[in-house]
């Protein structure tokens, strides 16, 4: 499918898809973040959680077991990858329940370790310190759907400008906050989750596992934020890089205050946070700063944490 | 009766919390040696050389007189000392204001952008143009702080979040300012032309970045603690953290100190930015690193947020990173073990108390109790 002859709608598309694309890590991490918060322990250790899977998804493919079949080569790698990314969770977890540290230096600590031991192992395992590009590793699949030949605009939206599908994490970040919605709204975890949230006291007292909802809420954000990690490294580029998170661990924590603890407003601030990296990158070619466009998302956070305690004073 | 006043002068000679601090910093060490030994050759040796590598060498020369050796490394070690003390009571001020800002790093870039800007558009004397770029360095950062401490005080803005997207902020106009507009043509990488030589200190240790500045940490220090345990202001920030409620029934001005006391933290770290400016790198290039506020984060906290403590705390970490630095290009091991260090320890010293400790004391407690011992 040519996007030339499909004219403005298909140039619209294929923004709308670089959008998504540039958005999917930064979607899993908000999510990550959303179901933190709600559980009332907002996790700051995002970038670091990123960037532990990103280097774990890659070091485990360049150091497979030998006998693995190259189609589960990428997926053993994701697997080794949430598994770190849920162990430096746990760790958060523990120090903050067990060990009564607080939350938020914690989760900045784990950032340092996370950003100092991918480096460190990076120089050990790769013999390189800036990125694994020495290394050929795989990507996760992409998923084609068939049948769609009559719907030319439909088939370049969901099959890409290559006509090859999308990258499998690509379209399992919608069900993902889809699963999450129905998660937190229509399953008894998910109210006993927002309970412990809003009041830890009261859902204590009304018989609510309290602890183990932290937990979850800890754990869970982790395995999020590690999905987001693995997209990276596994899908957006097929190599480790040393600060690959690059602040989209940050830039996911303020989706999750932009979007004001709503699932749509989060998911809403992600892509609108995506969409801005990818104009930046684009608008480089023109006479605008690119540096212009990184400051829209921080700027419309401020706005958005700003503006309505300001209207409230004034009126 | 003996053993209580031992215990007494046991505590009076190493405090509680010196101890503890102590001990995470003796864990961080044995664990990272055995990370070290994971990877290394010579573990042993490289651990060492992490610990004493930055220790300058008084030698015997072919002349039969005694020269300092490696006096550079040291240098750094200063370099970094000074940088850190400034960071950390950036962090320290707002913190006893019970404020998560984190916005050293913003601060730090535009008070370098500011005094290096100062320093090109204005080539007067140096006693006149140093102490002005000094001004113009820490009004751009106390500004910047004080911008967040607004925001908290009228808007109820989160000032965690809110000083993070200041410095994604901070650091992009940095790059624009030096990119477009101070960028100097004759330089084959993007950077600011060098500052002229009248308005850039001269060092004190050959081939460092070490100069008068050098005063300026423990000067801070002596302020900071000052300030906050014997001026009115300082009383203010300290009890609007300690209790914001009590403070607001007795009618102090809590919101003027919150601000103030983010205004004063940025104005420290934009004085650890003219540090870097004016003292170390006498020109900006585009691609300076951040992530030192974090570090200043670090040492606020290994310092337990005592003023006093801080000097001792940023002098460790500099000692590690100049450490990590001759490991690195000694033996086969990375410096960013240094990073995992620093996190280790102040995860070790954040952890108010260790399950399975209380669970041994407890079975220690068992099996002492039928002796009759008492506690």
């Amino acid at each position: 499918m040519n996007a030339d002859l499909l004219g403005w709608s298909g140039a619209a598309v294929l923004a709308l898809l670089a959008c998504l694309r540039a958005a999917t890590p930064v979607l899993y991490a908000a999510l990550g973040g959303l179901l933190s918060e709600l559980g009332g322990k907002i996790n700051v250790a995002l970038e670091g959680l990123m960037l532990v899977a990103a280097f774990s998804g890659v070091i485990a493919t360049i150091f497979a077991p030998p006998g693995l079949a190259p189609a589960l080569l990428p997926w053993w790698g994701a697997g080794a990858a949430l598994l770190a990314a849920l162990l430096l969770a746990a760790l958060l977890a523990l120090l903050h329940l067990e060990c009564r540290a607080d939350l938020i230096v914690a989760g900045i600590a784990l950032n340092l370790l996370a950003a100092g031991l991918t480096v460190f192992l990076l120089a050990e395992l790769a013999g390189d310190k800036g990125s694994t590009a020495r290394f050929a590793t795989p990507a996760l699949p992409s998923l084609p759907i068939g049948g769609l030949d009559g719907w030319p605009l439909l088939d370049l939206l969901l099959n890409g400008e290559a006509g090859r599908g999308h990258h499998v994490l690509v379209l399992g970040a919608p069900l993902l906050a889809l699963g999450l919605w129905l998660f937190l709204a229509h399953t008894r975890p998910g109210a006993w989750l927002r309970a412990a949230g809003e009041n830890p006291d009261a859902a204590h007292a009304a018989g609510i596992p309290v602890r183990r909802m932290q937990y979850l809420a800890l754990l869970g954000s982790g395995l999020l934020a590690g999905l987001g990690g693995v997209y990276l490294s596994m899908g957006y580029l097929t190599l480790f890089q040393a600060d690959m998170s690059a602040g989209r661990g940050f830039l996911a924590l303020a989706a999750v205050f932009v979007g004001r603890r709503s699932l749509r407003g989060v998911c809403g601030a992600a892509l609108l946070f995506g969409a801005a990296g990818v104009l930046a990158t684009r608008l480089g070619a023109l006479d605008v700063p690119p540096q212009l466009l990184t400051m829209v998302p921080p700027a419309i956070t401020i706005a958005v944490l700003a503006l309505p305690g300001w209207r409230r004073r004034t009126s | 009766m003996i053993a209580f006043t031992g215990r007494a002068l046991f505590d009076l000679l190493l405090p509680p919390a010196a101890r503890r601090t102590a001990g995470a910093v003796a864990v961080a060490l044995a664990a990272a040696l055995a990370l070290i030994a994971c990877v290394s050759e010579q573990p042993l040796r490289a651990w060492l050389i992490l610990l004493t590598g930055p220790l300058p060498e008084l030698r015997q020369g072919a002349d039969g007189a005694w020269h300092w050796q490696r006096l550079v490394r040291f240098g750094t070690v200063l370099e970094d000392t000074i940088n850190l003390t400034l960071l950390g009571l950036a962090v320290l001020i707002p913190f006893r204001a019970r404020q998560f800002a984190l916005g050293a790093d913003g601060q730090l870039f535009l008070g370098a952008l500011a005094g290096v800007a100062f320093g090109l558009a204005w080539p007067g004397p140096g006693w006149l143009a140093l102490p002005l770029a000094c001004c113009a360095a820490m009004l751009a950062g106390g500004l910047w702080g004080g911008a967040a401490g607004v925001l908290k005080w009228r808007c109820g803005a989160n000032e965690m979040v809110v000083s993070l997207m200041l410095n994604l902020i901070a650091i992009e106009c940095y790059r624009l300012a030096v990119s477009r507009w101070l960028r100097d043509p004759g330089a084959g990488f993007p950077a600011t032309p060098f500052l002229p030589p009248a308005a850039v200190f001269d060092p004190l240790i050959a081939h460092t970045g070490v100069g008068w500045m050098l005063l300026a940490a423990p000067l801070a220090v002596l302020a900071v603690a000052l300030l906050l345990g014997r001026t009115t202001l300082g009383y203010e920030i300290r009890v609007s953290g300690a209790a914001p409620a009590f403070a607001r029934q007795a009618g102090l001005p809590v919101g003027r100190a919150i601000v103030m006391s983010m205004a004063l933290g940025g104005a420290l770290a934009g004085l650890a930015g003219f540090h870097v400016g004016h003292a170390l790198l006498k020109r900006l290039p585009v691609d300076l690193a951040p992530g030192l506020g974090f570090e200043g984060l670090l040492v606020a906290l290994l310092a337990r947020h005592q003023p006093r403590a801080i000097l001792g705390a940023a002098l460790f970490y500099a000692w590690l990173r100049a450490g990590g630095q001759a490991m690195e290009r000694s033996t086969d091991v990375a410096r960013e073990i240094v990073l995992v260090l620093q996190a280790l320890v102040i995860v070790l010293v954040m952890a108010e108390r260790w399950p399975w400790r209380a669970r041994g004391r407890h079975w220690l407690g068992r099996m002492r109790a039928p002796g009759g011992t008492s506690a």
